[in-house]
């Protein structure tokens, strides 16, 4: 059951590296700051380097959404196997819809449903679901996406150039803005290098503390953070491309200026967050960061429908991740067999969307149409070509 | 509930984010006028777009710096 659940932590962390390749490479690879492939190397290595640069876990499994510890439950194994099964199931449903989402929610998710039903209702506690999950939900594209909307007008405003006696619009030369992108979403990267493998690395600590191979209070060993961040490496630079073009283009058209406004918000609202004491999602930041970005540039229109997909979905995190970690609880409860089936049935869910994924395969090639519009192209050119990209983005969904 | 958190995230998210998007926009404008063909610029303008960068630069640091855990435990 431990190496069952280590292979099983060390997958969630794969599709956690795919998940959130796109929140901080989807706006520089839309704008053409840096290439596809280059983007998710980068990614990639920064992932690999922050993963190294923070190997303090957290104490606990789930940060105090389950009353774990010495005077609550005992969160055993076979919960945060049920736990880990949900969160990755939904990790890969929404992958395969190309929606961006918290991979940390669905964790919690799958054991907040693994714990209710393995344990009891009574081992939940509620009122740090809504401070953890649903308030950070709810606050992070608001903060994020103000922010970048506020940063985005800004950035035109300061840039836009006109001739002082005629009026004409001069040439806007905003292509600088690409360069400054490259930082920005690399700060991203690495963030969420120290954050994600991390938590990760705290699951499977735990595990062989609770197995007894390793002393309590001890930190985690060289192989499971060596480990730990090759799986989020590697699933980050295998890329979510679906997700990416979602972020890259599905939300709306990102230029550069809006694209380097979007990134500025999300790096500052992920650091603020993280050392201020109010965790929030960097998917969620991410995400509210594009649509502000969108709003803010005139011309530029944000497709609600997707934002409201988006929405839905991280309406369904909690519950969906919930049901499927309730479900495997439940299986596994029954003793081998169960775990065996539970085992069975997930590879087997993962590899059919895996395989239904590859019907209508996205990558590096095809994820986002980039608009090459170099500095010297004036501005009607600009519009037109944008608006075709909105009529062929509009064709595929 | 922690709103105060809260509300410092926010707060600090609008300022950083701000003045670093209003420096580099400074910059990439006075590299604009800068470069202009007509009309010559006068001959600060550029070394004043390098030192908005510059202080964009630190910012880059400073979120280096907060985020390697080494540097303030």
């Amino acid at each position: 059951m431990v190496a069952l659940v280590i292979l099983l932590a060390l997958f969630f962390d794969f599709t956690n590296g795919f998940h959130d390749t796109a929140n901080a490479m989807a706006t520089p690879i839309a704008t053409g700051a840096i290439k596809p492939k280059t983007a998710v190397a980068l990614a990639a290595v920064l992932n690999l380097v922050g993963a190294f640069l923070s190997t303090e876990v957290a104490k606990t499994v789930s940060g105090g959404i389950i009353k774990e510890g010495s005077d609550g439950v005992q969160i055993t194994p076979d919960i945060i196997f049920a736990g880990l099964m949900g969160a990755i199931l939904w990790n890969m449903i929404t992958w395969l819809k190309g929606l961006p989402s918290s991979s940390s929610h669905a964790l919690f998710g799958g054991l907040i449903g693994a714990a209710i039903a393995g344990i009891g209702i009574h081992s939940i506690n509620f009122e740090s679901i809504l401070q953890k999950v649903i308030l950070p939900a709810v606050f992070a594209p608001i903060i994020a996406g103000g922010v970048a909307y506020l940063c985005t007008r800004l950035a035109y405003a300061l840039t836009s150039r006109h001739d002082p006696e005629t009026g004409d619009k001069l040439t806007q030369k905003r292509g600088g803005f690409r360069n400054g992108q490259v930082f920005t979403s690399s700060l991203v990267a690495l963030a969420h290098g120290t954050n994600d493998a991390q938590k990760t690395m705290g699951i499977i600590t735990l595990v062989l503390i609770s197995a007894g191979t390793q002393p309590a209070g001890s930190g985690p060993q060289w192989w499971v953070i060596t480990a730990c961040a090759l799986a989020i490496a590697i699933g980050t630079y295998a890329g979510g491309w679906r997700i990416i073009r979602t972020m890259g283009s599905g939300l709306t058209e990102v230029k550069p200026a809006q694209g380097f406004a979007a990134e500025t918000s999300t790096a500052s609202a992920i650091l603020a967050s993280s050392h201020l004491g109010f965790a929030l999602s960097t998917t969620q930041v991410a995400s509210g960061s594009v649509i502000g970005s969108g709003m803010g540039c005139r011309g530029t229109t944000v497709r609600w429908g997707t934002a409201g997909r988006i929405a839905v979905g991280w309406l369904f995190t909690l519950p969906a991740a919930g049901i499927v970690g309730a479900l495997t609880a439940l299986l596994v409860q029954t003793g081998v067999i169960g775990v065996v089936i539970a085992a069975v049935v997930g590879t087997a869910a993962v590899a059919y969307m895996f395989v239904h994924s590859r019907k209508s395969p996205v990558g590096h090639d095809n994820a986002v149409q980039i608009e090459e519009v170099g500095q010297a192209v004036q501005f009607p050119k600009k519009k037109k070509s944008a608006g075709k990209a909105v009529k062929n983005g509009g064709a595929k969904r | 509930m922690k709103w105060l958190e809260l509300l410092s995230v926010a707060g600090a998210t609008l300022v950083a984010a701000v003045s670093v998007v209003v420096l580099y926009a400074l910059g990439v404008r006075l590299t604009a006028i800068a470069g202009d063909v007509q009309g010559s610029p006068a001959a600060w303008i550029r070394p004043l777009s390098y030192v908005c960068f510059g202080f964009c630069g630190l910012a880059v640091l400073f979120g280096l710096w907060l985020i390697v855990p080494y540097f303030h435990h």
